[in-house]
């Protein structure tokens, strides 16, 4: 701000020095050219007016001369016409060589006698000019000399005029003028235009100039007297005479016109009295005159040289702000620097602090303060060492400080400072000087790190340490114990056990395997089955493994392997074994002997057959007999109790309704026995086959519970006896289960062949259950269906949850050659 | 007087039926037959005005004598006095050329006016066969009818409604409740997709559920 107003102060200075030396300049100038212009203007009035009046003077000899030739008198005083043209002769002759306008000849009276232009249109021979003063002053024995319009030619004229004397008596008898043309004496006077040149009168009627539209006006204000005097001598004309509004200023010797000024010089015409020439200069066109050629020369200059002055003062200004601003911010950048020091210093999450030479605290940061719990104010200036411990003071004060003092720097440095709580604050101190130019020490910068959670961390790190290494040796223990514990197991059991990498190589096998197949477990590691056992044998173990493979879970099969004591069934168990990151990393199979379950089971399978059998065929046997025959003997009574009945109904009443009674009774027994057989196995079955027979269960069933039974089948030829058997007694069993536990609706039980393949379905609408609570019990019956299922050759399927009804279906081949045949042979 | 074969393997049951057609006074047993074999040489023997069959024979089945006898005797009337009183019997009976059907249990009842209308060239079914019968015929032509999805109950009470039983009535042959039967009909015609019971009479007449 300041230098900006310097720069413009000074630049205003420049500015007004320059002007005024060009003023001064320019003043001076204007002067000295005024006063040559005065100088000139003199000299120019001086020499008009000789020049004029050697002109006007030029014809005063001529005509002299012409007054005194004898014609002249002889004309005047003879007039005989012989001598007026003798005289006119000479008249034109002096025109002719002196070049004037007119030569003329008056008579005393003032009448023109002889003129040269006689013969003109203007000739004005015979007029008279007595009123003229050139004819006055002649004919008083003067010369004349007059400057006026002329009356005939209206041309300005110069009139030059002189008596003819009479030889006897020397009296004027007429006068001789010549007239020479003003606008010639004008062109000879060789006005120029740079100023106004005027001749006027006694009047100030002007008569000659260089401005020809001033002619004949008046160059001072006129009386009405010298107006009159105008007129009366018919000097210039008609008239008006204006004024050219030129006014005088004596005081300054120049005068104004239309508001402009002139420089104003004018010389009395010694010739004719009272007239004179005047000479106007403009003013402006002198000051013109000085100031173009100036301007003209001195603007470019000026110019030049306020644009030099002011683009260096423009470039001086940018220059200086730019340093200006360039200072500010670099002073600004140094307080935001220290300020952010500062704020750096303070707010660091460090515990910084710094001490003077005596140790005492200069400055902390509020981490510090915090970490201790002080207020800042309340440190400032305290030694540092009245915030340790007794020891760290000890420490501190032999040992530290003095080295640091020396060296300047350290490191690491184990101190334990008290809070205000008197906390003891394990940190590790760093530090190092900071010194003045000379190298003196002035302060120090120190950095604190809070070590005791560090500390504390070591201590439980090392205590964890110890933790898990009892773990780890509880572990290993734990692992020997188990290990031993599997290895004894492996060896003891009686199941083949082994391990497989992927590729199907062993791994491992147990004693069982060894036995077995009578290898050794070295041995056999790294090997295949395909190194072990025949080819056929082999792709079927590969085969179950590929499928736990492909399946990744549990797999039972059971395999046939051959002994020397014919083939042994074993159920093997195959499951995939993951590695840590839960990858297969191989296969564990487990397979035990079963050779001997096996075949207890196909014999109890085939006694079960067998009693089954059996019982179908003693139910036939039974209710065959109780309905054929039993059924008959009772029909047979019971005709004979009606006979017997209709004969007595007349003779003894008592009797007829005993017979009655009996035959009664004899119904109801048919009833009871007809029901007996019927549950014992349906005639219908057997007689009709199994469609009826399931046609009239599941009537009889509808009736009998009020389930909505729909048995729904196709043309279906009745299936052999043990087929027709099973399925219906698989009706018979789903169906009283759906009666005793499925609370259902509506049952359907539909009979299908297809493709050679019997499907019976038994479904229901009812609340159904859950299959894995209820299977292997005995409790609905479903091992026997099963079971009956299987001895027919075919397969039960039963599926429900619950909510979802129940669905049982027993598919079974039609051309299956039947495993059991109903008398229990194999 | 009308001649009549009876052809039952009992001889106590033949004895009392020969006692209730010779009581009759118009009826003579001109020839008995204990198994089916026997009973076919009878009739050509014979030449019975009318033959009494019982279906469980040793032998020849009695359904197979009734095949053949009403083969080589169309005009021979068959009469089936058995034990069984189902009605698949009296399907396969009168499929195989039966005219009349009776249980043994209702011969002495039963059997002189069956003969008789055998005989006058009718048929002689009881209410319950006659009903199993026309189930039977409805239901057992092959190929799929609307009636599959019927349970048996379900088409007993579609052909007593269409036959114009009204509800008591049927729940007295059925022994059920009436509330039973309306839910039966409610369910007929909601399966059916019925409105009422002039349509369900249509639609069992379509089915030939009933003779008309």
């Amino acid at each position: 701000m300041r230098l900006r107003f310097i720069l413009l102060v000074l630049s205003l200075l420049a500015v007004v020095s320059a002007s005024t030396g060009g003023y001064l300049f320019y003043y001076a100038l204007h002067k000295s050219a005024f006063q040559e212009a005065e100088r000139q203007a003199q000299a120019r009035v001086e020499m008009f007016r000789i020049h004029l009046e050697a002109l006007l003077s030029e014809n005063l000899r001529p005509v002299r001369t012409l007054a005194a030739f004898p014609e002249m008198q002889a004309a005047l005083v003879g007039s005989g016409k012989p001598s007026l043209d003798k005289v006119n002769r000479i008249l034109d002759h002096f025109k002719a060589t002196l070049e004037v306008d007119v030569c003329y000849l008056m008579d005393a009276r003032g009448k023109t006698l002889a003129s040269s232009n006689r013969y003109d249109p203007d000739s004005f021979v015979g007029l008279s000019f007595a009123f003229r003063p050139y004819f006055q002053h002649a004919m008083s024995n003067l010369p004349g000399f007059y400057m006026a319009l002329g009356t005939a030619s209206r041309k300005r004229g110069a009139y030059c005029s002189y008596p003819v004397l009479d030889p006897s008596s020397g009296d004027p008898i007429g006068v001789v003028v010549l007239k020479s043309s003003i606008d010639v004496i004008e062109a000879r006077l060789g006005l120029t235009s740079d100023d106004i040149v005027l001749v006027t009168d006694p009047r100030g009627m002007i008569f000659i100039s260089n401005r020809g539209d001033w002619l004949f006006k008046l160059a001072r204000r006129a009386t009405s007297r010298d107006l009159e005097s105008i007129v009366r001598q018919r000097q210039f004309g008609a008239g008006p005479w204006e004024w050219i509004g030129l006014e005088y200023d004596p005081e300054h010797r120049g005068a104004l016109l239309d508001g402009e000024r002139f420089l104003l010089h004018h010389a009395e015409l010694e010739s004719i009295p009272g007239w004179r020439i005047i000479h106007l200069r403009n003013s402006n066109a002198i000051a013109a005159a000085i100031s173009a050629p100036f301007i003209r020369i001195t603007g470019p200059v000026v110019l030049c040289l306020c644009l030099l002055i002011g683009s260096a003062v423009f470039l001086l200004y940018r220059k200086a702000s730019g340093e200006l601003a360039q200072r500010r911010a670099v002073e600004s950048a140094l307080r935001e620097s220290e300020e952010r020091y500062r704020c750096l210093y303070h707010q660091t999450p460090a515990m910084l602090h710094s001490i003077d030479t005596e140790g005492r605290l200069v400055s902390v940061s509020d981490f510090w303060a915090e970490a201790l719990g002080y207020a800042r104010e309340e440190v400032i200036g305290l030694p540092l060492t009245g915030f340790m411990t007794p020891e760290s003071r000890i420490y501190a004060e032999t040992t530290v400080l003095p080295e640091f003092f020396k060296t300047g720097v350290c490191k690491d440095i184990a101190y334990q400072f008290l809070t205000k709580t008197g906390k003891p604050v394990d940190i590790l101190l760093s530090a190092i000087a900071d010194r003045d130019h000379q190298g003196c020490l002035v302060r120090t910068l120190a950095v604190s790190i809070d070590v005791t959670q560090r500390k504390r961390a070591e201590e439980a790190l090392h205590l964890a340490k110890e933790e898990l290494s009892r773990y780890s040796k509880d572990l290993e223990r734990q692992v020997h114990l188990r290990t031993r514990e599997i290895t004894s197991i492996l060896k003891h059991t009686p199941a083949v056990v082994y391990f497989k990498d992927m590729e199907g190589r062993y791994q491992l096998v147990n004693a069982g395997f060894e036995e077995l197949f009578g290898v050794q477990n070295d041995a056999v590691r790294g090997r295949s089955d395909y190194d072990i056992l025949p080819r056929e044998v082999a792709d079927r173990f590969r085969a179950g493994e590929l499928v736990v493979m492909d399946h990744r879970r549990a797999h039972q099969v059971e395999e046939i392997i051959p002994q020397a004591d014919g083939p042994h069934t074993y159920l093997s168990v195959k499951f995939p074994v993951y590695d840590e990151a839960g990858n297969p990393s191989g296969i564990c199979g487990i397979a035990t002997d079963i050779t001997a379950v096996k075949k207890a089971q196909s014999q109890l399978r085939r006694l079960s057959g067998s009693i089954m059998a059996n019982q179908e065929k003693e139910r036939t046997a039974i209710a065959r007999e109780l309905h054929d025959e039993l059924g008959q003997v009772l029909t047979a009574l019971r005709m004979d109790a009606v006979w017997i009945q209709d004969r007595l109904k007349t003779h003894d009443e008592r009797v007829a309704a005993r017979a009655l009674t009996m035959c009664q009774l004899i119904d109801k027994t048919i009833g009871d026995v007809r029901s007996l057989a019927y549950r014992l196995r349906p005639g219908v079955l057997d007689d009709l086959g199994l469609v009826d027979a399931l046609e009239l269960y599941t009537a009889e069933f509808e009736n009998r519970t009020g389930i909505l039974c729909v048995f729904d089948h196709q043309a279906v030829a009745s299936p052999g006896d043990t087929v027709a058997t099973a399925a219906y007694r698989i009706t018979q069993e789903a169906l009283t289960n759906v009666a005793r536990h499925a609370r259902a609706g509506h049952v359907t039980v539909s009979l299908v062949a297809k493709d050679s393949r019997l499907s019976l379905t038994v479904s229901d609408d009812g609340q159904g259950f859950n299959l894995d609570g209820v299977e292997g019990s005995e409790g609905l019956g479903l091992a026997g269906m099963r079971e009956r299922a299987v001895l027919a050759g075919g397969q039960l399927t039963i599926s429900s949850s619950p909510g979802q009804g129940t669905r049982v279906v027993f598919v079974v081949c039609l051309g299956d050659q039947l495993p059991l045949s109903l008398d229990g042979t194999s | 007087m009308i001649r009549v074969l009876l052809a039952d393997d009992h001889s106590i049951v033949r004895a009392g039926l020969r006692r209730l057609v010779e009581e009759s006074g118009d009826m003579e047993v001109v020839a008995e037959a204990a198994d089916g074999r026997e009973a076919l040489r009878a009739v050509e023997r014979d030449m019975p005005d009318v033959a009494v069959i019982d279906l469980s024979m040793p032998g020849l089945d009695g359904l197979e004598v009734i095949a053949q006898l009403h083969m080589l005797h169309p005009r021979l009337p068959l009469l089936v006095l058995t034990m069984h009183e189902e009605g698949q019997y009296v399907v396969r009976a009168v499929e195989a050329g039966a005219k009349g059907y009776i249980t043994k249990q209702s011969a002495p009842e039963q059997l002189v006016s069956a003969i008789r209308k055998v005989i006058g060239g009718s048929r002689f079914l009881t209410d319950q066969a006659a009903e199993a019968l026309a189930l039977r015929i409805a239901r057992g032509k092959g190929g799929q009818t609307p009636l599959d999805s019927l349970s048996m109950r379900e088409l007993q009470v579609l052909r007593r409604l269409a036959m114009g039983a009204t509800n008591r009535e049927i729940a007295q042959i059925y022994s059920i409740s009436i509330k039973t039967v309306d839910t039966y009909r409610a369910r007929l015609l909601k399966k059916l997709d019925l409105r009422n019971n002039a349509e369900l009479s249509r639609f069992a007449i379509q089915n030939r559920l009933i003779d008309l």
